[in-house]
C-alpha cells in the first residue's frame, strides 16, 4: 500500500455541460446529482477508496461555485482536490500539460485521468495491477469503445504540449506505435451519463450495481419494487408504489399514493398525492401537483412547478418556471 | 396656478430576474432593462425622453436587480444628463404601485408637484412634457398614457373607457374577458404626491379584511404564500380601477407608436421603432454609407463607433450593431441586432436575428427568421458565444450559449 499513498489523479471536467440543460442552467455538470450524490463524488470517492491522495479538476467554467464545493469534500473525505483552469479550452490533451507539476511528482507514479461524465464500477486497483504488469507508459480501459480511464504514466507528460490536443486523436497513437498503450477491458456497467437519457440508463446500471454490492444501501420495504435508493432524509407517504430504478434524494416530500419508477428527484423536491412520474428526472425544488403525469424523458429544472392534474410527455422545463397547461408532446419550455 | 419653480421627477419601474422568463434566453447574460434597443440600453430611451421635463430634479429607477448590474450605467447616464439618477432596490417585488409607496421619503425628498411613472419595457415615443400640459389642464390626481389599437390586440392590456370631451378616465379593466374597448393603457402616468395617500389606504385595507383575491400566475408564483403581502399593491387593480370614475383620473391619447417589449422578438421590433424616431429626431446617430468608404447602409441603421464593418459589406434596413462587432467582406445584414464583440465572417447573411455577445458566424452561414414578432420561433436568437460554422443554415431557431451549430437547423430551440 505505500506505493499508492501518493497517487495522483486528473479529472476532465471541461465545460460548459450544454447537453445537460437544463440540469446544468443551476449547477455546473460536475455537481448535479446522480444517485443522490453530486457526479463528481462518485469519482473522487472511488480514487480516495484506492489511496489516491491528490485530485487535480480540469475546469474552464464556473471556477468560483465549483471551489466552494470542493472546500465542503476535501474536509469530509480527507483528499487534496485542486483545479486547473483552462484559459481557453484545451481539448483532452492539453489539461494534462497544464497540471503537470501536479500530476508529475518525484515518486515517478502513474497517475489516473478520468472523464466526468462517466460512471462505472471504477475498477482502480486492478487497473494499477494490470499497468504494473505490463509494464508499459499507458493503459486505457475499454468497453467496445474507449471509457475515458487512463493509467498513465509522468513520461507521457513529455509527449504533450501546452496547446488543444486531443489525447485520443494526437497522443494514444503515438504511445501505440512505440509499444507503450495497453487496454484493459472495463469489468462491469459503464455508461456517459452526459445527457439525460444516458443520464436515466446510467441510474439502472448503477443502482443494479449497488444490488450486487452493497444492497444494504438500497431501500426495501412493501412499497418498493426493484432497486431504489431513498436519502435518509426524505419522507414517503403512505399508498405510494416506487421503484424499479429510482433515485430519491435529501428533503424530498412524496405524499401518499404516488407511483414513481425510473427517475431521478432531486434534493428538496415536493411529489404530491396521487402522481404518477416515470423515466424523468426532476429537478432541485421543483413541485409536481396532485394527479399530474410526468413521463417520456420530462426534464424539469430547478424550481419548476407543475400544477394539479397536468399531463407532461416529455416536457423539457427551465428553471423557475410555472406549468399550467399540459405538454402533449416533447418540448422545451423557456 | 404654474409654478415656475415647481419640481418634477420620473420613476421608472425597471422589474427584476425572478418574473419574466419571457426574455429568455438573453435574459441570461444581461438583466432586460440594460438589453440595447437601436444601440442604447432600454431603460435609456425612457429616460432620454425624461430630458424634456421642464423642472426635472432626479430620475429613479426602481426595481429588484442587484445593484452592481445597474451601477455603471447610472452613474454614466447621471454624468452625461447633469441630472441625479439613482437605481433603488427594492428588497422584494412590491408590485408597480407597492414600489412607488416603499420609496415614497426618497422620490418625496425635493418636494415635486408631480411624478411621472413610467414602465422600462413599454416602446413608445413619450410625449412627457404634453402629457404634463395636459395634467395641469384637467386638475386630477393622475393622468395615464392612452392608445387605440385594434379590437383582438385590446384583450391583452389593460382595457379602459374615457370620456371624450372631459378626457376622464370613467371606467378600467385590466386584461378582460369581453371586449370594453379599443383604448388601453399604455403603463406611462403622471401623479400628484396625493398618489401615496391612496396607496397609504389600500395598505390600511389589507391589513383589515381577509384575502380574497385571485392573483395573476406571475404574482402567485413570486408570493411564498400564494396570497398578496399587505405591501404588494398594484397600480392597474388596487389604485386604477377603484377610482375610474371619480373625477380624479385622466387620460391623454398618443398617435405615436406603441409597443409592449416583452420577448426578445419585440426587442427587434421595437429597436427598429426607435431607429425610426432617430431617423426623426436625431438622424446624426444614424449610419450612412455607399460603399466607397463606408458599407453600404440602406434604412435606418446604428453602427457602434468600435465595431469595425467592411466596406464590401450591405447593412440594413433596422440593423443596430454594437461595440467591437467584426463584420467581413460581403456580409449581408437585415433586420437584426448583432450584440458586442460578435464576429460575422465573409458573406454571411443575417436576416430577423438577434446575434448573441461575443457569437460568430462562419463564412457564408445563414442565420434568419421569418420576422412574426409574436409567435415563439419567429426570429433566430443566438444566445451568448454561439459559434455558427461555415456555410451553416439557422432558420427560426433559439440557440442557448455557449453551443457550437455545426449543422443547420429550422425551428428548434437548442439548449
Amino acid at each position: 500500500m505505500k506505493d499508492l499513498s501518493t497517487m495522483k489523479a486528473l479529472i476532465l471536467v471541461g465545460g460548459f455541460g450544454t447537453r445537460l440543460r437544463p440540469l446544468t442552467l443551476s449547477f455546473p455538470k460536475p455537481l448535479v446529482d446522480f444517485a443522490n450524490k453530486p457526479m463528481i463524488l462518485h469519482q473522487i470517492e472511488a480514487l480516495k477508496a484506492i489511496g489516491v491522495t491528490e485530485v487535480v479538476l480540469a475546469i474552464n467554467y464556473q471556477p468560483e461555485v465549483m471551489l466552494n464545493f470542493l472546500k465542503d469534500f476535501e474536509t469530509k473525505l480527507g483528499i487534496k482536490i485542486t483545479c486547473s483552469q483552462e484559459t481557453e479550452p484545451l481539448g483532452t490533451a492539453g489539461p494534462l500539460a497544464l497540471a503537470r507539476d501536479k500530476l508529475a511528482d518525484k515518486s515517478g507514479e502513474p497517475f489516473f485521468v478520468l472523464n466526468s461524465d462517466v460512471i462505472s464500477e471504477y475498477p482502480l486497483k486492478e487497473m494499477i495491477a494490470f499497468h504494473k504488469s505490463h509494464g508499459g507508459e499507458a493503459s486505457i480501459m475499454v468497453t467496445k469503445i474507449n471509457a475515458g480511464i487512463y493509467l498513465l504514466n509522468p513520461s507521457v507528460l513529455d509527449r504533450i504540449e501546452l496547446k488543444p490536443t486531443s489525447i485520443e486523436k494526437e497522443i494514444f497513437p503515438k504511445i501505440a506505435l512505440a509499444g507503450q498503450l495497453f487496454a484493459m477491458v472495463l469489468p462491469g456497467f459503464w455508461m456517459d451519463i452526459g445527457q439525460p437519457k444516458d443520464y436515466i440508463s446510467g441510474l439502472r446500471l448503477y443502482l443494479d450495481s449497488l444490488r450486487k454490492k452493497t444492497p444494504s444501501k438500497l431501500a426495501s420495504g412493501a412499497h418498493i419494487m426493484g432497486n431504489v435508493l431513498v436519502d435518509e432524509n426524505a419522507k414517503i407517504g403512505d399508498g405510494c408504489l416506487i421503484g424499479p430504478d429510482v433515485a430519491i434524494g435529501p428533503g424530498c416530500v412524496v405524499e401518499s399514493g404516488v407511483r414513481l419508477s425510473r427517475c431521478t428527484i432531486m434534493r428538496g423536491v415536493r411529489i404530491k398525492k396521487h402522481a404518477c412520474i416515470s423515466s424523468s428526472i426532476i429537478g432541485w425544488h421543483s413541485t409536481v401537483g396532485q394527479w399530474a403525469r410526468v413521463e417520456n424523458m420530462t426534464i424539469l429544472g430547478e424550481d419548476v412547478h407543475v400544477c394539479d392534474e397536468i399531463y407532461s410527455n416529455g416536457g423539457v422545463v427551465l428553471p423557475h418556471k410555472e406549468i399550467k397547461a399540459s405538454i402533449l408532446k416533447p418540448e422545451i419550455v423557456m | 396656478m404654474k409654478n415656475s419653480e415647481e419640481k418634477v421627477v420620473a420613476v421608472i419601474m425597471v422589474g427584476g430576474p425572478t418574473k419574466g422568463t419571457r426574455f429568455r434566453p438573453l435574459s441570461f447574460n444581461t438583466p432586460k432593462p440594460l438589453f440595447p434597443l437601436a444601440g442604447q440600453p432600454m431603460v435609456h430611451h425612457p429616460i432620454s425622453a425624461c430630458k424634456s421635463i421642464p423642472n426635472l430634479a432626479q430620475i429613479f429607477l426602481i426595481g429588484f436587480h442587484e445593484e452592481r448590474e445597474f451601477a455603471l450605467y447610472v452613474s454614466s447616464i447621471s454624468s452625461e444628463l447633469k441630472i441625479p439618477v439613482r437605481y433603488l432596490k427594492e428588497d422584494k417585488p412590491h408590485g408597480s404601485a407597492g414600489g412607488l409607496y416603499y420609496f415614497k421619503d426618497l422620490i418625496m425628498e425635493d418636494n415635486p408637484s408631480h411624478i411621472f411613472l413610467l414602465n422600462c419595457d413599454v416602446c413608445c415615443s413619450f410625449p412627457l412634457p404634453e402629457m404634463l400640459v395636459a395634467h395641469r389642464r384637467y386638475g386630477g390626481m393622475g393622468t395615464l398614457l392612452v392608445i387605440k389599437v385594434s379590437a383582438e390586440a385590446a384583450s391583452e392590456f389593460g382595457e379602459l373607457v374615457a370620456d371624450p370631451i372631459t378626457n376622464e378616465l370613467l371606467h378600467y379593466t385590466e386584461k378582460p374577458e369581453t371586449f370594453v374597448s379599443d383604448l388601453i393603457n399604455c403603463g406611462v402616468y403622471i401623479f400628484t404626491p396625493e398618489i401615496f395617500n391612496v396607496i397609504e389606504d389600500i395598505h390600511t385595507h389589507y391589513e383589515d379584511r381577509a384575502n380574497l383575491h385571485t392573483l395573476s400566475s406571475s404574482e402567485a408564483l413570486w408570493s411564498a404564500t400564494k396570497t398578496p403581502a399587505k405591501d404588494f399593491v398594484r397600480l392597474d387593480q388596487d389604485i386604477l380601477s377603484p377610482l375610474a370614475g371619480k373625477k380624479q383620473l385622466y387620460t391623454y391619447e398618443t398617435m405615436d407608436f406603441w409597443e409592449q417589449i416583452k420577448t426578445p422578438a419585440m426587442s427587434l421590433k421595437c429597436s427598429a421603432l426607435y431607429l425610426a424616431q432617430f431617423r426623426h429626431k436625431s438622424p446624426n446617430l444614424l449610419a450612412c454609407g455607399d460603399g466607397t468608404k463606408n458599407p453600404t447602409v440602406v434604412g435606418d441603421v446604428y453602427i457602434h463607433p468600435s465595431a469595425k464593418v467592411h466596406t464590401t459589406a450591405k447593412i440594413g434596413p433596422n440593423v443596430s450593431i454594437s461595440a467591437n462587432v467584426r463584420v467581413a467582406a460581403g456580409v449581408r445584414l437585415m433586420s437584426c441586432i448583432i450584440l458586442d464583440d460578435a464576429e460575422i465572417q465573409e458573406n454571411a447573411f443575417v436576416m430577423y436575428a438577434i446575434v448573441g455577445w461575443k457569437s460568430s458566424l462562419g463564412k457564408w452561414s445563414r442565420v434568419q427568421g421569418e420576422g412574426d414578432y409574436k409567435t415563439k420561433l419567429g426570429i433566430t436568437i443566438l444566445g451568448e458565444a454561439v459559434t455558427v460554422e461555415d456555410e451553416v443554415v439557422v432558420v427560426n431557431s433559439i440557440v442557448l450559449p455557449n453551443k457550437i451549430l455545426n449543422i443547420s437547423v429550422q425551428e428548434e430551440i437548442i439548449l
